[in-house]
């Protein structure tokens, strides 16, 4: 695979705050990388240095092999979906999408082509003359999605582009942005407060928290091998014990010993354990490896969400069967649904 | 919503009083003729309405319309950049002194004002010193200068207000689609600032046609507006039917183009 953007070192501050500290990362060419992380971690501050709407301190931004870190945001060949959509309100909806194609003095029935089409995938069929205050949020956005995508970039940047839709029409949009990216061949950089949708959409997921990488991986690795608690804790739920590994496969938490089958650890060194609530198995008190008191429960559609107070600590248990509030509960876990967790230096302390 | 309810009949007998019964007043006069303000004899017919395109007006007329017209498009070349450069400004307390900097000369006398460029425009005037004689006096040249520096702010100030209200993501999103500077400014900012200009064109437009000192210091007599027209029968000839018929016909042409500004201008917020 190709490397099509690479940042190196960029180091970005506003007003002596570090939004960025020594941030790298490649980008591979058709990828789709999702950054996820939590409000004001420095995503949208990422995309537009990316962009070339935000400058850096320190770092370079490297282009297909070309340093473009002082070109300006018309000297790239990359699009953006803004976070608050930015349209053209003099415009109406043709003229928005066709404003990146009039600039590359594309022929007037091409145009219409291409609008038509881009119209055709938001969903937007016979939207042309519509001018912009008279759509809603959802549809403002599907118009922004339009007019970066029509012009066919090289990368395309999301920013939060779904935001907007009801569940029925994001469902919708993600998989036509996937099939999209797919046929278009473009580089897609996404951000997203839904973790869902990063995790379902992505080839790589980013982890971001106050301007650092806390993890970079496929979907499945951020999701089963969280590096640390933040990551363990921002995807998905998780019940994160403080343990002991062993050796040999093994580890003791709650004083009881699993087995388990990372093996990256030292004897006896002290680790975080994380179990995702839908991993614990239910099982008859007689089997049961921890036993627990119900003290809440919430019917979630698919499933029910207990939790389980066992010695005094609240782990969340997901479950197809309901139990009683104050019943014992009796739980198992399999091997490979125990993930341990290195605790850094300072908290072993 | 309350307060309403007390200040709009207020407001209903103020524009009654000093709008409505004056012009209704002023409309009976424009059939009418007297002597001065001898009410005596007086007679209606529709003879004002035949004098008023008799050619020895259209001087007036012809003036008017042209010289406001150069004085307007030379204010808008000026505040156009000098507005757009202030909203360049990041700091919020500079873009606002900046501003008033350039309002400010509204605050003293126009009168004043007039005057001194009266002077300056003399043959023998300080500049003398350096070896400089405008001699522009009674030139149109002059009328013009007079009515750009008069009415300047009154350009800046909406074009301002416009430009400075524009999102700052629109023009990023321009940029991002591969718009250069110029471009933008021209696809973008120039049409999104489209109801300021109309609003400065009608605050520069409409009293430089009407002013009558103005063209009167400044071209010591020789040139002559609607408003001296009308100033003229008024305080000179003592011809109110005529007098009355100009200003009925010129408050009629302000107030279409005020109404087609209130169309441009939805939020309201341009006329200062
Ligand atoms: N122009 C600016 N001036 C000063 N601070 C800024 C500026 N732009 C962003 N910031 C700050 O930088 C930090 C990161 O902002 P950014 O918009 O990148 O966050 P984000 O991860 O996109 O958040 P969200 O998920 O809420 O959109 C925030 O603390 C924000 O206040
Ligand atoms: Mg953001």
């Amino acid at each position: 695979m190709k490397k099509l953007i690479e940042l190196h070192h960029i180091n970005k501050s506003f007003d002596d705050q570090v939004i960025l500290d020594d941030f790298n990362l490649y980008i591979n060419e058709n990828e789709f990388i999702t950054l996820v992380g939590p409000s004001g971690c420095g995503k949208t501050t990422l995309l537009r240095i990316i962009g070339g709407l935000e400058s850096v301190d320190e770092g370079q931004v490297i282009f297909d092999g070309k340093d473009i870190t002082k070109l300006e945001p018309n000297e790239r060949t990359i699009n953006t979906v803004f976070q608050k959509y930015a349209l053209f309100p003099h415009l109406n909806v043709y003229e928005n999408i066709a404003f990146g194609l009039r600039l590359k003095k594309v022929n007037e029935k091409e145009i219409e082509e291409l609008v038509k089409w881009s119209l055709k995938l938001v969903n937007l069929n016979n939207y042309e003359d519509r001018k912009i205050d008279s759509l809603s949020g959802g549809q403002q956005q599907r118009v922004a999605i339009a007019r970066a995508i029509v012009n066919k970039p090289k990368v395309l940047l999301l920013d939060e582009p779904l935001g907007a839709l009801d569940l029925k029409l994001r469902q919708n949009m993600q998989y036509e942005l996937k099939e999209l990216q797919k046929k278009l061949h473009i580089t897609f950089i996404f951000v997203t407060h839904d973790q869902e949708e990063a995790l379902s959409m992505s080839d790589t997921v980013v982890v971001m928290n106050s301007g650092l990488i806390q993890q970079i991986g496929t979907p499945e690795d951020i999701y089963n091998e969280p590096k640390n608690r933040f990551v363990a804790n921002f995807i998905g739920e998780s019940n994160i014990i403080r343990g002991k590994y062993l050796g040999d496969k093994l580890v003791e938490f709650e004083n009881v010993v699993f087995e388990c089958v990372d093996t990256n650890f030292e004897k006896d060194e002290i680790c975080d354990v994380v179990i995702r609530p839908e991993d614990f198995d239910v099982v008859s008190l007689d089997k049961a490896k921890l036993i627990g008191i119900v003290t809440d429960k919430v019917f979630k559609g698919v499933h029910y969400e207990l939790c389980v107070d066992i010695n005094g600590k609240e782990y969340i248990v997901h479950t197809y069967e309901e139990a009683e509030i104050n019943s014992q509960l009796g739980l198992a876990i399999d091997p490979f649904e125990i993930h341990l967790m290195k605790v850094p230096q300072i908290e072993k302390a | 919503m309350k307060k309403h309810n007390i200040i709009l009949p207020l407001y209903i007998i103020w524009l009654i009083i000093l709008v409505l019964i004056p012009f209704i007043l002023m409309l009976i006069l424009s059939f009418a003729h007297t002597d001065g303000l001898d009410f005596s004899n007086i007679s209606f017919s529709l003879t004002n309405f035949k004098e008023i395109i008799d050619p020895v007006y259209f001087d007036a007329y012809a003036n008017s319309i042209i010289l406001s017209f150069l004085a307007s498009l030379i204010c808008l070349l000026l505040a156009y950049p000098i507005a757009l450069t202030i909203t360049k400004f990041k700091n919020n307390k500079l873009k606002n002194i900046i501003l008033i900097m350039f309002i400010l000369p509204m605050w003293s006398n126009m009168l004043l004002r007039i005057i001194g460029w009266e002077t300056l425009f003399q043959p023998n005037s300080i500049l003398n010193y350096f070896d400089i004689s405008l001699n522009l006096i009674g030139s149109p040249i002059a009328v013009v200068i007079g009515m750009v520096s008069t009415y300047l702010p009154f350009m800046i100030f909406p074009i301002y207000t416009v430009l400075n209200k524009i999102d700052p993501a629109v023009i990023e999103a321009s940029y991002d689609l591969g718009a250069t500077k110029t471009q933008t400014l021209r696809r973008v900012i120039f049409p999104l600032s489209l109801p300021g200009i109309y609003s400065g064109i009608t605050m520069t437009f409409l009293p430089s046609a009407t002013n009558f000192a103005l063209p009167e210091r400044l071209s010591a007599g020789k040139i002559n507006l609607l408003g001296n027209l009308i100033n003229s029968n008024f305080g000179k000839t003592f011809d109110y039917g005529f007098g009355s018929l100009l200003s009925v016909i010129l408050i009629t042409i302000i107030f279409i183009l005020t109404i087609f500004i209130n169309r441009k201008d939805k939020d309201g917020d341009l006329l200062l």
